[in-house]
């Protein structure tokens, strides 16, 4: 085990060297001059010529890339263009409201698709299991911005009472109640977009579970068939789901650009989306790095999780 | 000359795919619902200047913020641009967007994935750390931070999205080459002295054409999702040029005063395209390569 986990981070290094590389190479590919947005509204050549210098924007590129992953390894992501202020604490002070989010989006689709999934499962072709295959079928297709908005417009908007306000956002230390009010909507819209993919992950596999020979002989041999399911069919069927966790956080960090864009809400994705018209290199950069990190943590982390709970995974074969 | 009997004897014929399609199609209704979708958008996008029944640029005040009737079935936007008109010449962006990234990403992931699973070795290897390290970015993130680089259009948004779909065309065909590699029939090509790019393109390529096909299917259905969500971001084509994205993005001031088809018009586009494909290219993965159905 201990093997297989240091040979997935030795072949983790290539791949995060060259992810550093290319979103180095994001802000070269920009035919904008990274000078010239610093400067705002600075358009005197000497200055800009000073600006340059400072930003080591003169160096050759190899140079330029060796000194900005000194910095970024020393936790140094740059500072931003406009404000001025570090890129890593920018991205700090948006990260509690981007994991509230996504911890929420996650709970409400893990334990959505989960009871929905083994329902479906066990009552094949019921209305509860034809609703699913809808919504598994619908939702991979649905943007999730358009399910915002129209649960902006039912919830907040059409329904009298105004149940939930379009957007904004209450740090919980100030308003536990508001808070939470205001995370339903950006939550659900979250949610949403990996409940089908999970759902449909949930009930397969118990249908493959159903299969085996190992739930004949718990039937057979008298058990109640609540707990033929409980002990025997999902501790086994749940396993692939420990993947879906994984494949849940690229979901969130990508809908988190999107929902947080929408509900207004002050996380790392808004940050990143707020950053791209007014040509700030730095924040982009640093967000899109953090979340290609956190990416492929996550999914090292639930590769070894998933090794580790399922002895039949074979360390020795399984590769990067 | 007997290098041309070996494909002829072992390829899969056309004419057997196409029959295939058939008598699926026959049996299976979702390829009917799902092409016919897909017809029916490919016609509106085509025939746009012919079908729209307004002009979805003019702006004319006095029609603002109609609700959908006989004369704007699906009303119209504040400037009095008519909603449909405007969700029709939409198409022409999606649709273009969909079709050129896919195009993009098939061309250059294929061509990858042919190289490196029929070579092997450092080639292999080095370029599968690249596919790698595109596949360490969610996909929707590395296409906002390409289209952020290069500027805020409907040209960058398609290298974008192509870049992105590069990855899963890559790995298949990869895989699949690594499959027939050592198969007899690629065996007896080399034997007989057949150019190692005879035989990629002859031998190897027409049984991975399957999986793309099903694969391009699929992928144009994130395409049109993923360029809907850089409009949105206002990454895509730029005012007052119509695009669903942009356009929902649009009507959210306006969901306040209730002028919901605004948002609702643009956005049963969306769904109803992607819908298409992603339908239509789970038809056609059972009917062309049910070894896919349950992996991908």
């Amino acid at each position: 085990m201990i093997t297989y986990v240091l040979r997935r981070l030795l072949l983790m290094i290539p791949v995060a060297f060259l992810v550093t590389v290319g979103v180095f190479a994001l802000v070269r590919l920009s035919p904008a001059d990274p000078a010239l947005a610093f400067a705002g509204e600075e358009r005197d050549p000497a200055m800009l010529a000073a600006i340059r210098k400072d930003m080591g924007l003169d160096q050759p590129i190899p140079v330029q890339y060796v000194a900005w992953l000194t910095h970024v390894v020393q936790g140094d992501l740059g500072r931003s263009f406009q404000t001025k202020q570090r890129v890593v604490e920018a991205i700090f002070e948006r990260i509690p409201a981007t994991l509230e989010l996504g911890a929420a989006a996650l709970l409400i689709s893990v334990t959505l698709a989960v009871s929905v999934g083994i329902v479906s499962a066990i009552k094949r072709n019921s209305v509860v299991d034809l609703a699913a295959s809808g919504v598994t079928l619908a939702g991979v297709s649905f943007p999730n911005f358009f399910l915002g908005i129209l649960l902006i417009l039912l919830f907040a908007y059409v329904i009298p009472g105004h149940i939930f306000p379009p957007g904004g956002y209450v740090p919980i230390t100030q308003d536990l109640g508001d808070n939470l009010r205001r995370l339903v909507l950006p939550a659900v819209t979250l949610a949403t977009a990996s409940l089908a993919v999970n759902l449909r992950q949930v009930r397969s596999s118990l249908l493959d579970v159903f299969g085996h020979d190992y739930m004949r002989t718990a039937r057979a041999k008298g058990l109640r068939e609540r707990t033929v399911i409980s002990r025997h069919a999902l501790k086994n069927a749940l396993i692939p789901v420990v993947t879906l966790i994984g494949i849940q956080i690229g979901a969130i960090i990508e809908g988190a650009f999107i929902t947080e864009t929408i509900f207004l809400w002050p996380g790392i994705g808004r940050l990143a989306v707020t950053a791209i018209p007014s040509g700030d290199y730095p924040v982009v950069q640093g967000v899109v790095l953090v979340s290609a990190f956190s990416f492929m943590l996550t999914t090292l982390f639930v590769d070894v999780l998933y090794a580790w709970i399922d002895p039949r995974i074979s360390y020795g074969n399984a590769t990067g | 000359m007997s290098g041309a009997t070996v494909p002829m004897a072992l390829g899969v014929p056309r004419s057997d795919r196409v029959g295939a399609i058939a008598y699926f199609a026959r049996r299976n209704p979702r390829m009917i619902l799902g092409g016919a979708l897909v017809l029916v958008w490919l016609f509106l996008a085509v025939f746009a200047p012919w079908v729209a029944p307004y002009d979805p640029i003019k702006v004319n005040v006095t029609d603002a913020l109609l609700p959908p009737s006989r004369t704007h079935l699906v009303g119209t936007d504040d400037l009095g641009r008519d909603v449909l008109s405007r969700i029709i010449w939409g198409s022409r962006v999606s649709l273009s967007v969909g079709l050129i990234s896919v195009s993009i990403g098939f061309f250059v992931g294929v061509s990858i994935g042919l190289a490196a699973g029929y070579l092997g070795g450092t080639f292999d290897l080095l370029v599968m750390r690249v596919i790698d390290a595109l596949l360490a970015f969610p996909a929707l993130v590395l296409a906002i931070a390409i289209t952020a680089a290069l500027g805020p259009q409907i040209q960058n948004a398609m290298i974008a999205i192509g870049i992105v779909a590069i990855p899963a065309y890559a790995r298949l065909t990869r895989g699949q080459v690594l499959a027939v590699r050592a198969r007899e029939f690629i065996v007896a090509a080399r034997t007989i002295g057949s150019s190692p790019l005879r035989i990629v393109l002859r031998h190897i390529f027409p049984n991975v054409l399957n999986a793309l096909i099903v694969q391009a299917t699929l992928s144009t259905a994130f395409a049109i999702l993923a360029e809907a969500a850089l409009s949105f971001l206002g990454l895509g084509p730029q005012p007052p040029y119509p695009s669903w994205g942009q356009d929902v993005a649009y009507s959210q001031r306006y969901l306040a005063n209730l002028k919901w088809w605004m948002s609702v018009g643009p956005g049963v586009a969306i769904f109803t395209a992607v819908f298409a494909f992603n339908f239509l290219g789970d038809a056609l993965r059972d009917a062309l390569d049910p070894r896919l159905r349950r992996s991908a």
